[in-house]
């Protein structure tokens, strides 16, 4: 015979299994799914980039130079499972306004990006906020059961109000206030959701697709985004199933303003060796034409494979 | 006692821009929750009456004094240590006998005022004198709160202005003075001068019968001070420059150069006692040109007592691209500049005036008259009027008077620095 729990052989007067210890006369407990997990960019830089300080007061200025302390670094690298992200500063700017979330569960991987509204208040701080809202709200809804597509809704919903929240108790003429693109990505499909003008796209050595439609006009005005000043905040959806393997890239304008055709990004991700290699060569890139404006990319492969 | 401050400013700058301005309002407001916090402190009170020769003429000048020193005496609290002196080319203690100060009891008040009683005017004029006395009695006392209360009917012409600028210096800090010039012959320059030094308020009246209100009010006001040294603190980041740090309402007071360092970055200014009232403060603070996009603070206004911080704001600074957002001044700020630009140009015109300069003497109280309309100050409007001739109050086209009264000037000249509040901003 066999124990239950671990399938050892063990003998008939044995009481206890002796390769993993189950006492052979109890049920066998439910086994314990790989509990979800995330990570995200939002991490205030532990020095000042104005004067190299590391005392900040409770509001988070510099005690030194008085410079605000950032919602989150100037770079970040993730990597989680098989997905990888990068963000950078950029040449232009004075802190990374964008922010990254990757995530898992069994059965999906979920990433998230949300990219400060450069002429909005402190608008790393939304940033930040959002994707550490809806990171968690989303792994939350689709554990219990929901369908993409509802749990994008729940993660947007904890993002808009976490975006809210960063304005304060006051939050003036120009709040705080991010864009938002997410993606749940299975071993069936993908889904993304979107609010503003950050991208998803579907990139394989096969074909190349954008799968979000930018809400803005002439490329640069948004007509929605989160925050305290925002009125309609329903995520846009895509479900889309591949015909085969390949990428989800998620994404800022940061990036897409200089790599915008699906064609462009695959030749760029063509050839590097991991997702993390690939997100680090799509933000060289957009670092070397310019880099314009902050710059993040998040890869998540398709299909989901389970984590060893 | 709870203590508020709110700031007023834009935050916003041109890109280069450095100056950052900010109007912080402080409100100190009692008894709070706990009450017992906000019982009145242990204070003490000296009353300089001058009974130089001129206060007898007119004979009104002397019997008003005495009354309203009478009035200040029994708007003392019990227990309040107090004491009368009577000003003259020296300085006499009129109440106690002994150069001291006594608790104020039933008896030691009806003592106080026979004895106010029985003063007489002879003599001269020398303030620094007075207040000397009033500091040695303060010296040898433990109150909490020192205040005294100054009248004087002239000039203080038997002393130097230098010698009255030393004695003030020695007072400051050891106690409050609110001074008041009674009849026609004060100098407000010298009025404002005191109650600048010792954090107090000047004023004339040149009718003696307004005098007894005066006194009872003055009392009564510093009896309801729960809060006896309160300094502001501000800090600023490194590199910066505190340009200014103004009283602005309800008068303007330059507290810039009373600043004592209490770190790298942190000076303090006293602010005196305070009881139920609010008090207006414009910042200037000079910062480095931040890149658009970024965000310091400029500054951090802290209201303290001894150590304990009362209440906190910021001033911030954030550079933007949008010239919309960086050219608007907030109305606060842009109330308070034009009230300060006033009671300047009141007084310089007013020097101008007695030097003979007619043509400065002219632009700057024609400047006073458009300011005053334009600011809507019209307490101020009317006492410019009774030194100008206004021909035209938006263009500020003004012809100096003839024949002026030289209590108007003087009148205009301790009263250029009232402010009004806006509401609004």
């Amino acid at each position: 015979m066999t124990c239950a729990a671990c399938g050892a052989g063990v003998g008939e007067q044995d009481r206890y299994c002796e390769a993993c210890g189950h006492k052979l006369s109890e049920p066998v407990p439910p086994t314990q799914p790989v509990p979800p997990k995330w990570l995200s960019s939002a991490d205030a830089p532990a020095a000042c980039s104005g004067c190299g300080g590391t005392d900040f007061g409770a509001e988070g200025y510099c005690d030194s130079c008085g410079q605000r302390r950032p919602a989150g670094p100037d770079h970040s690298e993730l990597e989680l499972d098989a997905m990888a992200g990068v963000s950078d500063r950029g040449h232009r700017h004075h802190h990374n306004e964008d922010a990254m979330a990757l995530g898992r569960l069994p059965g999906a991987a979920i990433a998230v990006v949300c990219d400060g509204v450069s002429s909005s208040t402190r608008p790393d701080a939304a940033s930040h906020a959002a994707v550490e809202a809806a990171a968690p709200a989303l792994l939350a809804a689709l554990s219990g059961g929901t369908e993409p597509e509802q749990a994008i809704g729940a993660a947007v919903r904890a993002a808009q109000a976490a975006a809210t929240l960063a304005a304060g108790g006051e939050p003036g003429n120009n709040p705080p206030s991010c864009t938002f693109v997410c993606a749940v990505v299975t071993a069936d499909g993908v889904t993304v959701g979107w609010v503003g003008d950050s991208r998803a796209y579907w990139i394989s050595t096969m074909d190349g697709e954008c799968l979000t439609v930018d809400e803005s006009v002439a490329g640069r005005l948004l007509t929605r985004w989160l925050g305290a000043d925002a009125t309609d905040t329903e995520p846009r959806l895509r479900a889309f199933t591949p015909s085969g393997p390949g990428q989800v890239l998620l994404c800022s304008d940061g990036l897409s303003r200089y790599a915008d055709s699906p064609a462009a990004l695959v030749a760029l991700a063509t050839g590097a060796a991991t997702t993390a290699t690939t997100a680090a060569a799509l933000v060289r890139y957009a670092l070397d034409e310019g880099g314009e404006d902050n710059v993040t990319a998040v890869l998540i492969p398709f299909p989901f494979e389970e984590p060893k | 006692m709870t203590f508020q401050t709110e700031v007023y400013q834009n935050q916003y700058l041109p890109a280069g821009g450095t100056v950052v301005d900010a109007v912080v309002t402080v409100t100190a407001s009692g008894p709070g929750d706990g009450g017992a916090s906000a019982a009145p402190k242990s204070a003490a009170q000296v009353i300089m009456v001058d009974c130089s020769g001129s206060m007898a003429s007119p004979a009104t000048k002397m019997s008003e004094a005495k009354r309203a020193t009478a009035a200040a005496i029994d708007a003392l609290r019990d227990g309040v240590a107090f004491a009368v002196i009577a000003g003259r080319a020296d300085a006499d203690m009129v109440y106690p006998p002994r150069a001291e100060l006594v608790p104020a009891t039933p008896q030691a008040r009806a003592d106080a005022k026979v004895a106010v009683n029985r003063l007489t005017p002879s003599g001269g004029t020398a303030i620094g004198r007075w207040l000397n006395l009033a500091n040695v009695l303060f010296a040898g006392h433990g109150a909490a709160f020192k205040h005294a209360i100054l009248l004087t009917d002239g000039r203080n012409q038997h002393e130097t202005p230098q010698q009255l600028a030393e004695v003030l210096r020695s007072c400051e800090g050891r106690f409050i003075c609110d001074s008041r010039g009674v009849g026609a012959d004060w100098s407000g320059t010298e009025l404002r001068t005191i109650a600048s030094a010792l954090l107090g308020t000047a004023d004339g009246l040149p009718d003696p019968s307004a005098l007894v209100d005066d006194f009872r009010g003055m009392t009564e006001a510093a009896m309801g001070k729960s809060v006896a040294e309160v300094a502001l603190r501000l800090w600023t980041p490194a590199a910066a420059t505190v340009r200014f740090v103004k009283q602005a309402f309800p008068h303007v007071d330059d507290l810039t150069g009373r600043r004592t360092e209490v770190s790298a970055r942190i000076g303090e200014y006293p602010l005196g006692a305070w009881g139920d009232e609010s008090r207006d403060y414009h910042i200037q603070v000079e910062v480095p040109a931040g890149a658009v996009g970024e965000e310091v603070l400029a500054g951090r206004v802290s209201l303290v007592s001894g150590d304990e911080v009362l209440s906190q704001s910021l001033i911030l600074a954030v550079w933007t691209d949008d010239t919309a957002l960086s050219t608007k001044i907030n109305p606060r700020v842009a109330h308070y500049t034009g009230q300060a630009e006033l009671a300047e140009v009141i007084q310089e015109g007013l020097a101008a005036r007695d030097a003979g300069d007619v043509e400065t003497a002219t632009s700057k109280l024609g400047r006073a008259v458009q300011l005053a309309e334009q600011t809507g100050h019209a307490d101020t409007a009317k006492l410019l009027a009774r030194v100008v001739d206004v021909v035209d109050a938006s263009t500020g086209t003004v012809r100096l008077k003839q024949k002026v009264s030289g209590v108007d000037a003087e009148l205009a000249n301790v009263r250029s620095v009232k402010t009004i509040r806006v509401k609004e901003g």
